[in-house]
């Protein structure tokens, strides 16, 4: 019962052209996802991580395997009712604001109309869509199409979320505002679960990471445990000359360690886009 | 129930919005419309009938005509702008069943055919009051019995034109449910059209006595499977009492037409649940 999704042996076919071709779009994928966390399913294109979530939600069925949600059989309405999804490079009517989107989606989500008011504005504060909630959709740049998107996700305070691409064709601004969402969501223990192939995003925000291939399972864990490197370590010093290096290369060696590089420290492209970018708007 | 009907309605609800809002509707409305008003200046041409028939024959002619194609491209272009726009992922992802979702909306498209309906229906019977009004006139200063036509007989009329297409929309859901393009689902949608109108020669050669067993067969499964249409136009003996409707001939006609307008959603219903989306 700790899984917020539980994925046993889990396979998926897709019958193409008339001749009715297999292809295997996931194969025997086994996963258990912890409440509570941001857990990232990684891989490329085509990789199945998207036919994964449609079959956890039930968008399609699976060919084999069993998936339960919150302790409940996927695909149930009582499953649903607890998860919210953000489908990749999500569409609405363009028709309705985006005020009227976030309360539609309530209304389908079964929120009591006691509470459909306090439910929409806090989705709408939480996404910060709360100024331009007025405005039809159809005026919406794609970070704004985006967060009214998580906004409809999350306004039955769901205890699953399930963002596919959230970030895809945002920019790195916009970015880091849904990372922030995410956050927010962690840190009122939701679960979040976040398919992406934006790398550098999944490794700030996530606990754990799953990545597929060929829609295999290939590595799964802790994103601290996957990603470092026990026999290697990483120093930082300020100041060091020739000498004070020789003299530290000489008491590493004296010790069976090694220097293998030295390099100066970098900052990331990203980093220093939203510093610049950031700290203009807010000038 | 109550959660499972009040979602339905919120999908019929915003069905609504989007169809009204689409051009096609308002050209096939003001095109419908003008060929309406139209009638009055071309009763000329009313080949030795009545001319209250010849403006009904027109109006009730456009009302039939556009109302089958908007039934059948509207109610296609909604679902595949759902199921295309991917729209239908965000909201089958919730608590939605796909049956709430189709009947959502089937009632979003009966309402908007509904609208079409009766802005028509109120347009020819404002235009047949007033030629009514000139003909009573002018018959009684001949000395002659007026044309008359029946306002009770316009709302029933109303009524069954609804209905039949609802039926149509749930035929043309059915093979949504089923179809992959827009395109496949038009051309299918029309030619079901087509074959309700013409279902009755089906009919009366079901009645005709045949050697063989697969044809006999044929005829049976068409007969059912296809609704006769045609049962529906009813104007002549309705609006002018051209000829006496039968007692309980409305009742029959409304419970075939429900009949089939429910198991063309049931059908289409268990089609999309098995659809992958």
């Amino acid at each position: 019962m700790n899984s917020a999704i539980s994925v046993r042996h889990l396979t998926k076919d897709f019958r193409i052209g008339i001749r009715g071709l297999k292809l295997r779009a996931v194969d025997d994928l086994s996963l258990e996802i912890p409440r509570g966390q941001v857990y990232g399913l990684l891989g490329p294109n085509g990789c199945g991580k998207s036919t994964t979530l449609k079959v956890v939600l039930g968008l399609v069925s699976a060919t084999a395997g069993e998936i339960s949600i919150l302790g409940e059989p996927s695909a149930t309405s009582a499953a649903r009712r607890r998860t919210g999804f953000l489908p990749e490079a999500p569409y609405f009517h363009k028709f309705l604001t985006g005020r009227e989107l976030v309360r539609y989606c309530a209304q389908l989500s079964g929120v009591a109309a006691s509470d459909l008011d306090a439910a929409v504005e806090d989705a709408l504060g939480l996404a910060a869509m709360k100024e331009a909630a007025g405005r039809p959709i159809g005026t919406y740049s794609k970070g704004m199409l985006q967060r009214i998107g998580f906004a409809q996700a999350v306004v039955h305070d769901p205890e699953l979320i399930i963002l596919d691409e959230p970030t895809a064709g945002v920019d790195p601004v916009g970015s880091a505002s849904i990372g922030r969402m995410i956050h927010a969501m962690r840190d009122k223990g939701k679960t979040v679960v976040l398919c992406s192939h934006l790398l550098g995003q999944v490794e700030q925000v996530c606990d754990r990471v799953a990545i597929m291939d060929r829609g295999k399972l290939v590595l799964e864990g802790a994103v601290e445990d996957v990603l470092s490197r026990r026999d290697r370590h990483v120093m930082t010093i300020e100041a060091m000359t020739p000498a004070a290096r020789s003299a530290a290369e000489a008491a590493l060696e004296a010790h069976g360690a090694k220097i293998t590089s030295v390099t100066h420290p970098r900052r990331s492209l990203e980093d220093l886009f939203r510093e610049l970018v950031t700290g203009s708007r807010d000038a | 129930m109550k959660d499972s009907l009040r979602r339905t309605l919120w999908i019929s609800r915003v069905t609504f919005l989007e169809a009204v809002r689409q051009r096609f509707f308002a050209f096939l409305l003001v095109l419908s419309a003008a060929m309406v008003l139209s009638s009055v200046s071309l009763r000329v041409f009313d080949f030795g009938h009545g001319e209250l028939k010849f403006i009904a024959d027109f109006g009730f002619g456009g009302m039939f005509f556009f109302g089958s194609v908007l039934a059948v491209v509207m109610t296609a272009q909604l679902f595949f702008s759902e199921i295309d726009n991917k729209t239908a992922l965000t909201l089958l992802a919730k608590p939605l069943s796909r049956p709430e979702f189709l009947l959502g909306k089937f009632f979003g498209a009966w309402a908007v055919l509904g609208v079409f309906v009766l802005v028509l229906a109120s347009l020819q019977g404002v235009v047949l009051w007033a030629r009514e009004q000139e003909l009573i006139a002018a018959a009684e200063q001949a000395g002659r019995i007026p044309t008359t036509f029946s306002i009770v007989g316009l709302c029933q009329l109303v009524l069954l034109q609804w209905l039949r297409l609802g039926v149509v929309i749930a035929i043309v859901l059915a093979i949504s449910a089923l179809a992959r393009t827009f395109l496949f689902t038009v051309v299918v949608g029309s030619l079901a059209v087509v074959a309700g109108q013409l279902q009755w020669i089906a009919q009366d050669a079901f009645l005709r006595p045949t050697d063989s067993p697969a044809y006999a067969a044929f005829l049976w499964i068409s007969t059912r499977l296809i609704p006769n249409l045609q049962q529906f136009n009813l104007a002549d003996a309705l609006v002018l009492g051209s000829s006496a409707v039968e007692e309980g001939a409305l009742i029959a006609v409304c419970l075939s037409g429900l009949a089939y307008l429910a198991a063309y959603l049931t059908l289409g219903s268990l089609i999309f649940r098995q659809r992958e989306i």
